[in-house]
């Protein structure tokens, strides 16, 4: 499954966030989508996902309009995981997880055998089934935003949206997010678009790159040839170098020392 | 993440709960039944209703107690499920149909059928629900900016509660003649209600009660914040505008035949969720029950605290619920869970 915007205006009623956007989403690939702070990163990822409608352009979905499309319709080919969520501190971890099975489901029926059978699945496949009994205020910080990938992965989703899904998290959640988001990408072949601000982050674990600055697209490609000098010059006005260290894959990236 | 246990409830605790709950109720019941001006013995009682004679404590039992007892409960429970309901769609703890002006609208409907238009006297609880669904709407379109924010909607149900409340004082000082009925309505009294309030009671509390039961699932998922919800193919307004509808219902229900109570929406669902925890599945059956409790207790109170007068359940309601409003504000981040 893919998805394609093209030309695209949205914004939320005054003047536009972003204009004349391009995007495409792969399936089976991990796509980053990185910009400045209010550049319209999250805004393309809302637009994409149907929670925010856009003025102008197309997004189409293997072809068909993304309005003709229902919302739980779309809801079993796409997963989101907002910025902002939140659950009752005494759910339990395997009943919120559950709420990935709604858009499968009719508005009155509970669980079937194969609705818990995907549940189990998706707790294991984050590696949080040793907390399906517990509370959600008795998970950590890093365990918790496990429990939400799990409930958007319980939708079974092809593609798997998820808008800054480190930031909060202390440096060593960060990679077992990070590395969680490889896992599902490669043994699940599910494709990841996500919104991040740690350029490291995005160089290591993306297949393709958006890069996003006031709005509109500055450039896209395979992370060695977007994230260079010149762009986090342009883009984030910040001064680097681009190291190739031995023994590794992907290159780092080298900051300015501060003054 | 607070590293305060918050364990899950177990369904066993659940039941328990709700058999200490009926229990209590039964409990208050035969107290309500017993007690007042004139005082029987549950031998006496029993008797009195067995018999076929028309015997006075008979008839101020099967009359004037019974018809009261149950209308506290009915009334109770729809107000508790109306808090519940609201405080889901509103996102916010502190949704109360009292506070928020929800009430205040169906009141003041009803004020206005029943002293500009007397000959639809009849029809009061349609016109209250109208009334409520309206200043749900307003209270909303008002505190809507991009999402609802908890403490916008307080605000805003703060300002519609004020309009109203002038709205109501300018159509009272205009019919001083016919006020008496309609102050015993603004302040929300079960006293002097017969078997007619039961039934038209019975009929729409009974529906609205019903109705309530196919929000549970709707109102955990909007528990999850709006774009959650949307991402799991969730109607999040549509499923907002129905459960405001319920709500509203309930509200009207009560209103139509009590006039306003406030605070029994607020306090009831805020110890079944310390009780019982957020599910709605158990949240709201726990909601109904306590507020039956809790309102037949106030009126009980209410009907005997003081020797020779009557202290409306209105009243009653707002003596302890202010404070307890209050107690909330000051928590408000706790409560909320974020």
């Amino acid at each position: 499954m893919d998805i394609n915007g093209t030309q695209l205006q949205i914004g939320y009623g005054g003047a536009p966030v972003v204009e004349e956007l391009s995007i495409q989403v792969r399936p089976g690939v991990i796509t980053s989508i990185i910009g400045p702070n209010g550049s319209g990163k999250s805004t393309v990822l809302k637009a994409l996902t149907r929670l925010l409608s856009y003025q102008h352009g197309t997004i189409c979905v293997d072809g068909r309009d993304l309005r003709s499309f229902g919302a739980k319709e779309f809801a079993r080919i796409v997963g989101v995981l907002p910025q902002m969520h939140s659950a009752p501190p005494d759910f339990q971890v395997k009943e919120l997880v559950g709420y990935g099975r709604v858009p499968h489901q009719k508005w009155y029926a509970k669980n079937s055998d194969e609705d818990k059978r995907i549940i189990d699945w998706a707790l294991k496949a984050t590696g949080i089934w040793h907390l399906r009994e517990k509370c959600i205020n008795e998970c950590s910080g890093g365990e918790c935003q496990r429990v939400w990938i799990a409930t958007v992965l319980a939708q079974q989703p092809e593609i798997l949206f998820l808008d800054e899904p480190t930031t909060y998290l202390d440096i060593s959640h960060q990679m077992e997010m990070m590395q969680l988001v490889k896992k599902l990408n490669r043994e699940n072949r599910i494709g990841v678009v996500m919104v991040l601000h740690d350029l490291s982050q995005a160089l290591e674990v993306s297949d393709w790159i958006v890069v996003i600055k006031d709005g509109k697209k500055y450039d896209e490609g395979v992370p060695e040839d977007v994230i260079t000098p010149k762009m986090m010059k342009e883009v984030y006005d910040v001064d680097c170098d681009i190291l190739r260290v031995p023994g590794r894959q992907k290159p780092l990236i080298a900051y300015r020392e501060l003054a | 993440m607070k590293p305060k246990r918050e364990t899950k409830v177990s369904a066993l605790r659940v039941g328990t709960i709700w058999l200490i709950l009926l229990a209590v109720l039964t409990v208050l019941a035969v107290v309500a039944i017993n007690v007042g001006s004139a005082k029987y013995s549950v031998r006496q009682i029993i008797n009195a209703v067995l018999s076929d004679e028309k015997s006075t404590a008979k008839i101020i039992v099967m009359n004037l107690r019974m018809p009261r007892l149950l209308l506290a409960c009915m009334i109770g429970a729809s107000l508790s499920s109306s808090g519940a309901i609201l405080q889901s769609v509103m996102r916010n703890p502190l949704a109360d149909p009292g506070t928020i002006g929800v009430s205040a609208g169906a009141g003041t409907a009803a004020t206005t059928i029943l002293l500009l238009f007397p000959q639809l006297t009849g029809s009061v609880p349609l016109f209250a629900f109208g009334g409520a669904a309206l200043a749900c709407f307003l209270i909303y379109s008002m505190a809507w900016k991009g999402g609802v924010d908890p403490v916008r909607i307080i605000l805003s149900g703060v300002a519609v509660n004020s309009v109203l409340g002038a709205y109501n004082a300018l159509l009272q000082m205009m019919h001083t003649d016919s006020l008496e009925g309609v102050l015993a309505f603004m302040n929300g009294s079960l006293s002097g209600r017969n078997w007619t309030h039961v039934r038209v009671c019975l009929i729409y509390s009974g529906i609205g009660l019903v109705l309530s039961f196919l929000c549970i699932k709707g109102a955990n998922i909007l528990q999850l914040g709006d774009e959650m919800a949307k991402s799991l193919g969730i109607n999040v307004s549509r499923t907002r505008i129905l459960l405001s509808a319920v709500s509203a219902f309930l509200a009207a229900a009560t209103v139509s035949v009590a006039g306003m109570i406030g605070f029994v929406g607020l306090v009831v669902p805020h110890i079944a969720r310390i009780l019982v925890g957020s599910d709605y599945k158990h949240l709201l059956p726990t909601s109904m029950l306590l507020g039956a409790d809790v309102l037949l207790l106030a009126d009980t109170i209410g009907r005997t605290a003081v020797k020779g007068m009557e202290i409306p359940v209105g009243i009653v309601m707002s003596v302890v619920g202010g404070p307890f409003f209050l107690y909330m504000l000051r928590k408000k981040g706790k409560v909320s869970g974020h």
